[in-house]
């Protein structure tokens, strides 16, 4: 009997605790989303499906959504096309490696509040640095405000929304790198395999699965990544930077729209479990292979 | 003897990463430089300052409440790691050494909250803390990241340990130690890389976190560092730069150098733990 217990014993005070403290507000979310709620978060009554009614009918909805998916598929993408040759550099022997490494790795550890608030002073249109470095290098004659408006800022976000993400996916990308066999070059090379060939037939394929991974992680990560953008812009000029976490947070914190929020909560997960799903699927093919 | 081919390989690279490269350091830059400028000169379009003002750091500690919330930052940081690994150590062991009804599940539940990040569930957890009464209380902010760190320790643990051959488990048991004796005597030495790894993420995730610390800290007093140093630059009027640089400085240099020392050794865990 014991013995039977003793694995239920000891996934119990991670179960509970995780289960209580994230379960309990998915049902509290569940509940919101299908009533109509006061901003005080006094319920109402059921009102079914007028709060997804009620976001649908809403532009800045839309729009928080698509720029949010802009802002996934461009920082995803923008960071597995940086992180794959330099994660190929920094798998080669060359002097300094090791402070390479350190400098690509650096972004991961510091906060992103704090990254997002040290680019918003850089970013500032009258006295910030990049304007008057750039001005300084010559590149250009007059500030920009680059915060002031969605055309410059959003593009920002996104390039310091791939910077931070770079650490992570190199060290993935690494880890796939040293499970590649080195005699497999060796291989190749005596059949007069070059190195574009090498890369394309031998080291691609054998770091799909890493990519893959790297892939969805990246996509669940920067989906929900809330402070780059609030720390700079909070979603403005009028809301023409938001993205669903910044809608979602505007709607239930400034707004009082508790019911909306969790509507808009609600998207998300389902988004969210589209993604998961994936991972799952790779992850599992990955096992099976 | 440095090596010719080598030496113009090492050239070649560093010129590939040096765009990369100062992108990531700009930032640490403006933030240095800007720190050490008088206040006047801040708003000056030039890069170096007149003279080096390290004042600045003395003056924004008096000023800005910077160690309340360095306190409150080791505190919160330092007992969600501790108490993250005290539940996920034991979780992490049984996925890893038993197989029993439902472990499955629990694998697939520790996904799905991995899914859920804090930013998507933040009105339910408002409310669930607001109803018991805990908003802007330290403890709580701690139980709700411990929460929202297992999913990821038990998963990083639990591929570690898997590593760990149980023969070694096996002939102490055989030299009749029990099964608790096993596991301190034998088993968790062995883990010890490990669970370090662990630790550190699971600090960082902290020291880092955001939205809900944001949300859930309604006085000064409570505030941890992310929060401190936003509050220095949101919705005010007028804004000390040089503080506000010099308070993310302290916040994360520190942070940054003991990373870069031990960078080594998480890169390793994370690749393992991501991919097993």
């Amino acid at each position: 009997m014991n013995r039977l217990a003793l694995p239920y014993l000891l996934i119990l005070p991670s179960f509970v605790l995780a289960a209580a403290i994230i379960l309990w507000p998915v049902g509290e979310i569940v509940t919101l989303a299908v009533h109509d709620v006061n901003r005080f978060g006094m319920l109402r009554g059921f009102i079914g499906f007028d709060n997804f009614r009620e976001l649908f009918a809403d532009p800045d909805f839309f729009a928080a959504l698509w720029r949010t998916l802009v802002w996934t598929a461009a920082v995803v993408l923008g960071t597995l096309v940086v992180s794959t040759p330099i994660a190929l550099i920094l798998n080669e022997d060359f002097y300094g490696r090791s402070l390479a490494r350190v400098l690509i790795m650096l972004p991961w550890a510091i906060s992103l509040t704090m990254t997002a608030i040290v680019w918003r002073w850089a970013l500032n249109g009258e006295s910030g640095m990049l304007n008057s470095g750039l001005r300084g290098l010559g590149l250009m004659n007059e500030n920009i405000q680059w915060l002031a408006q969605a055309s410059t800022a959003f593009p920002m976000q996104i390039l310091i929304g791939i910077l931070v993400s770079i650490p992570f996916t190199v060290t993935i990308f690494l880890g796939g790198l040293s499970s590649v066999p080195e005699d497999l070059y060796d291989a190749a090379a005596i059949e007069g395999a070059g190195r574009w060939t090498q890369f394309r037939l031998i080291t691609l394929p054998l770091l799909r699965p890493f990519i893959n991974i790297a892939f969805v992680l990246n996509t669940i990560y920067v989906f929900n990544s809330f402070p780059i953008i609030w720390a700079t812009t909070q979603g403005g000029p009028a809301n023409s930077t938001d993205i669903l976490v910044t809608y979602l947070y505007k709607l239930g914190f400034r707004l009082g729209k508790l019911g909306e929020a969790s509507a808009v909560s609600l998207i998300m997960f389902a988004i969210l479990l589209v993604f998961t799903l994936i991972y799952v699927r790779l992850t599992m093919r990955e096992e099976a292979a | 003897m440095i090596n010719r081919r080598k030496f113009i390989r090492s050239l070649i690279f560093w010129a590939l990463l040096a765009p990369v490269i100062v992108v990531i350091l700009f930032p640490y830059a403006v933030m240095t430089i800007t720190a050490l400028k008088s206040a006047t000169e801040v708003h000056d379009p030039n890069w170096w300052p007149s003279e080096w003002r390290w004042q600045n750091f003395p003056e924004m500690w008096e000023t800005s409440g910077f160690a309340p919330a360095l306190l409150n930052s080791l505190y919160v940081s330092g007992l969600t790691t501790l108490l993250t690994l005290v539940v996920s150590i034991p979780a992490a062991y049984a996925l890893s050494r038993f197989r029993f009804f439902g472990r499955g599940a629990f694998r697939q539940f520790l996904l799905v909250s991995q899914m859920l990040s804090p930013i998507v569930l933040v009105i339910g957890l408002f409310r669930l803390v607001a109803s018991l009464g805990l908003i802007d209380n330290l403890n709580i902010l701690m139980w709700v990241y411990v929460a929202f760190n297992i999913a990821f320790c038990v998963w990083m643990l639990q591929s570690y340990f898997s590593t760990i051959p149980r023969d070694l488990e096996e002939a102490a048991w055989m030299e009749g130690a029990g099964r608790a004796r096993t596991l301190i005597v034998v088993f968790l030495p062995l883990a010890v890389p490990a669970i370090v790894v662990t630790a550190i993420f699971t600090f960082i995730n902290a020291w880092n976190e955001f939205v809900i610390a944001l949300t859930m800290l309604r006085r000064e007093e409570n505030y941890t560092l992310p929060i401190r140093v936003f509050s220095l630059v949101a919705g005010r009027y007028t804004v000390d730069w040089n503080y506000v640089m010099a308070a993310a400085f302290l916040a994360s240099v520190p942070v940054a150098i003991i990373f870069a020392w031990l960078q080594r050794y998480l890169v390793r865990g994370l690749a393992l733990g991501a991919v097993k």
